[in-house]
């Protein structure tokens, strides 16, 4: 079966990156809501 | 229950099952009924594959385990992004190019027989205790609100999910989860606004957060390293990464919804949407919970939760002990409030002074009160009641029967049996595709016809929805189901991963290093689970781990490697 080319940022590696991004904005994200009203 | 409370429950569940018997139209091939003819957009199984994980005891437990123990179970869910990344790159492209019904159909075609019948009968062991647990939920929910038996309800669910199961098979269970996780979306914000809407006038969103964050209860990430501690930053990443490369790669409940997608990149789209979309909704689901602990610090919260335990420890039997435990509870409970009320005031007037005295008195009181709850939990367990009594599973259902108002209440039991209905079908599905596929069509009759397997398939689903209502009874006995059926799956996970694991990336592995590692690594988990206190996020990574090394060795001790298949990778 053909692996047809994500829908956006061209490649399924950059789309990757960018899942991996998302997750450590994410926990950057938690840990500061953690931080700020501990 | 007043009378619009029903009207939106049976009217939610009356539209999912009609719109779920109106998708199931033509189901009528194995291809279909298994796998929807490999027709399903990315959206339909991203969200398929949401609902099929957010089962109603997501929403009962979870915000239970945040008012109880805070947010930083939402940490459990951080490796999920980085499995599903892998299984994007790895077994998304392998399972469908290998063209097959089951993931452990793969597994033949890699190793042998044996081993792909020993990964089928580890997956039907946990699968099949746990969906017990997936019906026992509701039936909490419903015992609570109405005193209705066990039993009862969950005969009266099961055999609704049922019916539209056999009916329309995966098709079917994947349009009523899209749906199913709609109705779940809007009964959450509905219950937050409604929190909000709650709470004193006095008391801001903002000051919600202080008071909550202030008892421990925002604690989304912590970062110290514990081997025995189940929720921290490294075993949410390392553990529930394995863990979710196990229940993503390894469980034919989710593997076979991404196997119904039109092509490999819409197959990892939906995983890759799931990655993004299920940390946001479980702190969602968690800063529920802990702004529920908010309400309760302005209103009267009972000792013990679980209606049943706390009117018996109540009783003239037990109200001599019972008495001392009950004033310091509400002693504590009022400076709790006094306390949170200066807070606020104080925060209002900006004198920090204040408010740090004020802060001080809050959580010495919530201290307290946290120990008068443990004493209430001693008392129900030291006479008679459940060994390691808590009352997690019963804090969210109270709130919603007390205060929510008409309408809201049917919309939030709408949501967990929505949820019920949307796992356990996803669940009692998987379990009989691998019954007919892997161990019927493979053992028992391997040239029937198609209808004979469409029919067999039928016969499966409604065996396995009988066997999970009859086992439902099980949950009972455990403590906080969402960690039950997390412990349940964990213990039977890592074994799959790592032949899974050995099959990906490891060419030389034979079959019987597959099988024999297969056997060392459900021992292995067994060990840890029995004789050690390490935290059952670990079993994964432990059973993982002995799998390779014990494949591996027998592979290259023992006879000469069989030839690996072109669906590997490498």
């Amino acid at each position: 079966m053909h692996d047809e080319p994500p829908p956006f940022l061209g490649t399924w590696p950059r789309v990757y990156t960018a899942v991996i991004v998302y997750l450590a904005a994410l926990i950057l994200l938690c840990y500061i809501f953690a931080r700020a009203f501990s | 229950m007043r009378p619009l409370d029903w009207l939106v429950l049976v009217g939610s569940l009356a539209s999912i099952v009609i719109y779920g018997l109106y998708r199931g139209r033509g189901s009528n091939t194995v291809d279909r009924y298994l796998l929807a003819g490999k027709t399903m957009p990315w959206y339909a199984m991203a969200l398929s594959i949401m609902a099929t994980q957010a089962s109603a005891i997501t929403f009962i437990s979870t915000t239970g385990q945040a008012y109880a123990d805070g947010m930083r179970f939402v940490q459990f869910y951080f490796g999920m992004p980085l499995a599903m990344v892998v299984l994007s790159a790895t077994a998304v492209p392998i399972f469908h190019r290998a063209k097959v019904y089951t993931a452990y159909e793969y597994l033949e075609n890699r190793f042998d027989a044996k081993t792909r019948s020993l990964a089928s009968l580890i997956f039907l062991a946990q699968r099949g205790l746990s969906v017990g647990l997936t019906f026992y939920a509701p039936a909490i929910v419903l015992s609570v609100i109405f005193g209705w038996p066990d039993r009862l309800t969950t005969l009266v669910i099961g055999v609704t999910v049922v019916i539209y199961t056999v009916t329309g098979g995966i098709r079917t269970i994947t349009w009523t989860d899209v749906q199913q996780m709609l109705i779940i979306l809007f009964g959450l914000v509905v219950a937050l606004v409604m929190i909000f809407v709650l709470l004193p006038r006095q008391v801001s969103l903002l000051d919600a957060l202080h008071l909550a964050g202030s008892a421990g209860k925002l604690n989304a990430v912590t970062t110290h390293f514990d081997w025995d501690d189940r929720y921290n930053l490294w075993s949410g990443l390392i553990g529930g990464m394995f863990l979710a490369l196990s229940y993503f790669g390894c469980d034919q409940s989710q593997v076979q919804r991404y196997l119904t997608g039109k092509s490999i990149a819409q197959s990892k789209l939906s995983l890759l949407f799931t990655a993004m979309a299920k940390v946001p909704m479980q702190f969602f689901i968690l800063f529920i919970g802990a702004m529920v602990f908010v309400f309760y610090v302005f209103e009267p919260a009972p000792l013990v939760f679980q209606r049943a335990e706390y009117e018996r420890i109540r009783g003239p039997e037990l109200r001599s002990r019972y008495d001392p435990i009950e004033a310091r509870y509400e002693a504590a409970h009022a400076r709790r409030k006094e306390a949170a009320l200066a807070m606020v005031e104080a925060h209002r007037r900006g004198d920090a002074g204040a408010e740090d005295e004020a802060v001080t008195r809050y959580k010495q009181a919530q201290r307290e009160v946290e120990a008068a709850r443990l004493a209430g939990a001693h008392l129900v367990e030291a006479t008679g009641g459940p060994k390691g009594f808590r009352d997690t599973n019963y804090i969210f259902l109270s709130f919603v029967t007390r205060y929510l108002p008409a309408g809201i209440v049917g919309l939030v039991i709408a949501v967990i049996l929505a949820a019920t209905m949307s796992s356990s079908s996803g669940e009692i599905n998987s379990l009989a595709t691998v019954s007919v596929v892997d161990i019927y069509k493979r053992h028992f009759h391997k040239k029937g016809t198609d209808h004979h397997y469409l029919n067999a398939s039928r016969i499966a689903t409604a065996f396995w929805g009988a066997y999970a209502v009859a086992f439902a009874g099980f949950g009972s006995h455990l403590g906080s189901l969402i960690e039950a059926v997390n412990i349940v799956g964990s213990l039977f996970y890592g074994s799959l991963l790592g032949v899974f694991t050995l099959a990906f990336f490891f060419r030389r592995v034979n079959g019987t290093g597959a099988f024999a590692g297969m056997l060392a690594g459900e021992a292995a988990i067994f060990a840890a689970f029995l004789f050690t206190g390490i935290s059952f996020l670990w079993y994964n990574v432990i059973g993982c781990v002995v799998v390779i090394v014990t494949g591996l060795a027998f592979s290259y001790l023992g006879a000469a490697p069989r030839k690996a298949q072109d669906t590997a990778l490498g």
